[in-house]
């Protein structure tokens, strides 16, 4: 430490204690002594002075302890000397054999380099000479090979010709063989343009001939000369031609079959299917040709070209269908007969049944053939587009969407979808109108024929539709569907629950067989004959009670058809019919034909009020009502007699089994249950109103508390879920009329409720206890509740 | 089936969100004056019982003649693209948009239909339960125009009456200028009165007012889909009516214009 701190001081670079010191003792210079006169100055100066002496002195010691340390560095230092000057000799030399180094491997890369360049140069020379060379045997080799007639040869030597680097070509002919080398090329290029002609007039002939190994061959030869798109086209051309003479062939059979026939029906779907079989197994022979000699990427190329042969082939096959079958006369005659009140004749709709099978498979057929040359033709392309960018691979997928979905086919089938679905609509309207006019009900069925009837038909021609594997067509047929359910066939039921449930007296419920004697008679005694009144009745009634059941049974069969018509195209989704949206469209569709299906509901609920209201209401109300002749104001003997002879409450439940008994038979159980349960609510609160202008004594209230009991228990039994809660504030009247005293009612009331939760107000409690004669109207007013 | 067409995923995106009711095209034939949503609509977005009013989607049909440009103008709506190369409709395009309106979720169902005559039978049976038609016309062709009068016809013969917001949209306005442009309007105008239209001119090549007249219609398919569902459905509509006259001269339309959407940039 102190060897370090030595030099510092050495330096001159004193601590600011000793240079505070310094100063001062340049202030007390010589001067300064010498201006100082006072004794007491003086001393101070000299006191100062001898301070700064002793301080100084220190410092001389501390300073001449170090000079040992001091001397021995110097020593150590003065003994390096000499290995500097070896380190700087050394290293002088290093950076002399470095530079040399250097400029040797300068040297000799520079050398390697002339090497590198002349190899290329060679290598190029050896191209030069051995294209030349080529140029030379492809020259020869042509001329033997055309008079060989050996065409592939000859193609091979013009592709090997074509691939020569023109450039190298260009450079030879400088050359001081340029002339000979001109001379060649000259002869190669007249080759090449008669083995062009040579190709193109063989490959007519062999069309001509329909020599299919002799096209193959010169197929084949067309990408050699460079000439892909005049090979497809030529080539396709010739299929095109075997297209087109076997579709004609197939059409002069359909016209000359039979009606017979088994397949006579759908015999113009079976042409399609034909046209595209015989299409689609061209592609499948023929794709890896193209492939191999071609290049991957090329069949979208022939489809364009096939495509266009097999739109006029199905525009023929379509003409002679639409005209055999009279499509367009059917559609319009279909057209003037879906106008409401139009005055022509009707078609019977099973007439259009074959037809519309056969468009459907037609459109099936199409889209089986459309999606297998897309599929074909995208994997083509992705091979061929394995390295492309991102764009061309749009490009490419935007062309193959262009040419199928503007496609004539498309476009024809488009169009006969369009016709069909209007005929589909009328077919479906007119078969459901038929049903609905030719319905029956038979005994011992809740429902009638006709709702059974109107399903098969609506899943019949919605499931045509979806045979058409066309996504739109089957989306307009839901559509038009969900209108007819919705509008046409709820009205037809709803009508008929408008016309209501005539209102029967009670005699004509318990005395039905004995007043339609009477009424028997009577009309016996007047003459006539007729008993339509008391059967047009009955009739009225079941038909309403049928009708609710339809009611509900289509609200089940719509839920039904949704969740088949789901199932059933999920197969179909599975195989990519339809684009990106088809799903969307499929559902939305759906959801709107899933929402009839709640308004069937609603019409349910809506026929039940209305039965409720008009058939239960009636015949209840007096039954209850005679409540009131039965007096509560009872003591014990009449009490005891009650017991015995029951007054109210047991024919009552009689009366209500009986009428239920009636409803049960003849509706579903759902309706059923809903029914008693509308019917328990009404006793509910019809009885309350009577009990509430009733009076009652002790007793009374206990007779009421029992026929109250028996009620709730006979009702518990016709009901599937629990009445009580129904019954509450009956059940707390009772409880209230009961009591022994007034405020007993305090017992239950408030804080001593228990679990018991009041359904009655205060008021209302107040209410009911005053209907007990035996209590007071003060000690009721006086009750805090 | 519900949860099949519940719009799922992630949120909808900014310019999807709807605070108020976006402002008309021209107040000479719009449906809805007022600056905000009908107060029933609004209370009962507050309240968050839409979802009691089933399923929170409209359906919205395009009608036209052809080569109006009905795709297109679906295409710049939904994504914002706008492709020269002319391709009739086959059949019926679908499209959702989903949206966020008043806080609430919704979906905007597009049925854009195929406008040759030949295609009409399948299109047709495309028509029930839309909330919103809307009919398209070729500025630049008064033909077009005319005709509109018939599809909305047919249209509107498979609804409920009263039950649909009716747009008359004049399409391709980068085609005309000026005057030309100034008198197919007012004729445009005089229609959309007369059918009770709310009317729009737009380009879905410039994307001129496209976005307005999307939320508007969004809008007003919502509005429609909550009045309708409510119970008092008819007489809330009279009040739309009456409440027409009152709002012409509400608040500013600038204080409008800042909650407009306006990330498109196509305006």
């Amino acid at each position: 430490m102190a060897d370090l701190e030595s030099p510092q001081k050495l330096s001159g670079v004193p601590p600011p204690s000793e240079r505070v010191g310094g100063s001062r003792c340049s202030e007390i210079s010589t001067e300064l002594i010498r201006s100082l006169t006072e004794l007491q100055e003086l001393e101070a100066v000299y006191e100062r002075l001898c301070g700064e002496e002793k301080v100084v002195e220190r410092e001389l010691d501390a300073l001449l302890e170090q000079q040992n340390t001091i001397e021995s560095k110097m020593v150590s230092l003065h003994r390096m000397g000499p290995n500097l000057q070896l380190i700087e000799g050394d290293a002088k030399q290093l950076a002399g054999m470095i530079t040399f180094t250097c400029n040797l491997a300068e040297n000799v890369s520079s050398k390697v380099r002339q090497l590198d360049l002349a190899k290329n140069r060679l290598y190029q020379a050896i191209q030069r000479a051995d294209d030349i060379l080529d140029l030379k045997f492809c020259m020869d080799g042509v001329q033997t090979a055309l008079r060989n007639e050996d065409y592939e040869q000859a193609a091979a030597h013009i592709h090997r010709y074509l691939c020569l680097d023109k450039s190298v070509i260009e450079l030879s002919r400088q050359g001081k063989e340029g002339s000979m080398i001109d001379a060649n090329l000259k002869l190669l290029q007249e080759a090449e343009q008669r083995l062009k002609a040579i190709v193109t007039e063989k490959f007519a002939i062999a069309t001509k001939e329909g020599d299919l190994p002799q096209v193959e061959r010169f197929f084949k030869i067309f990408p050699l000369l460079g000439l892909h798109e005049e090979g497809l086209s030529k080539f396709s051309e010739y299929l095109c031609k075997q297209v087109a003479s076997k579709a004609e062939e197939n059409l002069l059979l359909v016209l000359g079959t039979d009606m017979s026939d088994r397949r006579a029906a759908v015999i113009f779907a079976d042409t399609l299917t034909l046209l595209f079989e015989g299409i689609a197994r061209i592609v499948e022979t023929h794709q890896p040709i193209v492939e191999t000699y071609y290049g991957p990427g090329r069949l979208y190329t022939l489809i364009k070209y096939l495509q266009v042969e097999c739109d006029r082939q199905v525009e023929k096959v379509v003409d002679k269908f639409i005209k055999q079958r009279d499509y367009h006369q059917q559609f319009r005659h279909v057209q003037n007969n879906l106008m409401r009140n139009s005055l022509t004749e009707k078609i019977e709709p099973r007439e259009l049944d074959p037809i519309l099978t056969e468009v459907t498979l037609m459109n099936a057929r199409s889209e089986l053939y459309l999606r297998f040359l897309r599929k074909r033709v995208s994997s083509d392309f992705e091979v061929g587009d394995s390295m492309a960018s991102e764009e061309v691979k749009q490009e490419h997928q935007k062309c193959l969407d262009k040419l199928l979905n503007n496609c004539l086919l498309s476009c024809t089938m488009q169009e006969l979808i369009g016709v069909y679905i209007t005929m589909e609509e009328y077919f479906m309207r007119e078969t459901v109108n038929k049903a609905v006019a030719l319905d029956s009900y038979e005994k011992g069925q809740l429902t009638s024929s006709m709702v059974d009837d109107v399903f098969y038909i609506v899943k019949k021609c919605i499931g045509r539709a979806l045979s058409s594997s066309s996504i739109d067509c089957l989306c307009a047929m839901i559509n038009l569907a969900t209108t007819e359910l919705e509008s046409d066939f709820r009205d037809v039921l709803c009508n008929k629950l408008r016309m209501g449930f005539p209102a029967t007296t009670l005699q004509d419920i318990q005395r039905g067989v004995t007043s339609a004697v009477n009424i028997m008679h009577s009309s016996l005694q007047q003459g006539k004959f007729d008993t339509k009144g008391i059967e047009s009745t009955d009739e009225a009634k079941l038909s309403f009670l049928v009708t609710l059941n339809n009611v509900e049974v289509c609200s089940e069969n719509i839920s039904t058809l949704k969740k088949t018509l789901e199932s059933d195209c999920t197969k179909l989704f599975s195989q990519g019919i339809g684009g990106e949206q088809a799903q969307a469209k499929f559902d939305s569709c759906l959801s709107d034909l899933a929402a009839v299906s709640n308004k069937f509901r609603d019409l349910l609920q809506e026929g039940l009020t209305e039965l409720n209201s008009t058939a239960v209401k009636p015949q209840v109300q007096p039954w209850i009502n005679t409540f009131l002749s039965v007096s509560h104001n009872i003591e014990e003997e009449e009490f005891n007699d009650y017991e015995a002879n029951d007054p109210w409450v047991q024919q009552f439940i009689l009366n209500l089994e009986q009428q239920m008994a009636e409803f049960k038979a003849s509706l579903s159980p759902v309706i059923y249950d809903s029914l008693t349960s509308l019917m328990t609510s009404l006793v509910a609160v019809e009885l309350e109103k009577v009990v509430l202008k009733s009076t009652f004594n002790r007793l009374g209230g206990l007779q009421f508390d029992k026929e109250l009991r028996s009620l709730i228990a006979y009702l518990t039994t016709v009901t599937t879920w629990t009445i009580r809660d129904k019954f509450a504030r009956l059940s707390q009247m009772a409880t209230i009329l009961n009591l022994e005293r007034v405020t007993e009612i305090l017992d239950y009331w408030g804080a001593n409720s228990g679990p018991l939760t009041w359904r009655l107000t205060p008021a209302e409690v107040r209410q009911v206890l005053a209907l007990r004669i035996d209590f007071r109207s003060e000690d009721i007013k006086r009750l805090r509740l | 089936m519900r949860s099949s067409l519940r719009p799922l995923g992630p949120p909808v995106s900014r310019d999807r969100i709807i605070v108020s009711f976006p402002k008309w095209y021209t107040p000479d034939a719009c449906l809805q004056h007022k600056e905000h949503f009908h107060g029933q609509v609004s209370a009962a977005c507050e309240r968050g019982d839409t979802g009691t009013v089933g399923l929170r989607l409209s359906k919205v049909v395009v009608v036209g003649d052809l080569y109006v440009g009905k795709t297109s103008l679906i295409h710049r709506f939904c994504k914002n693209i706008f492709d020269r190369d002319y391709k009739a409709t086959i059949g019926v395009d679908f499209e959702i948009e989903r949206f966020e309106i008043a806080g609430v979720p919704y979906s905007l169902q597009i049925w854009d239909t195929a406008g040759q005559e030949k295609f009409k039978c399948i299109a047709s049976a495309y028509y029930r339960g839309a909330q919103v038609i809307i009919t398209a016309f070729d500025l630049s062709d008064v033909q077009t125009l005319e005709h509109t009068r018939q599809w909305l016809e047919d249209a509107l013969r498979e609804n409920e009456p009263g039950s649909s917001a009716i747009f008359l949209v004049g399409t391709k306005k980068d085609l005309l200028s000026g005057a030309a442009c100034a008198q197919a309007e007012m004729e445009a105008v005089r229609l959309a009165n007369e059918i009770q239209a709310e009317y729009w001119a737009v380009s879905a090549k410039t994307g001129k007012s496209g976005l307005g007249w999307c939320t508007i219609m969004d809008a007003m398919g919502f509005s429609c889909h909550m009045l309708s569902s409510s119970s008092s459905a008819l007489a809330s509509q009279q009040t739309v009516r009456d409440g027409e006259g009152a709002g012409m001269e509400g608040s500013p339309p600038e204080a409008q214009e800042t909650e407009r959407p306006s990330s498109l940039g196509c305006c």
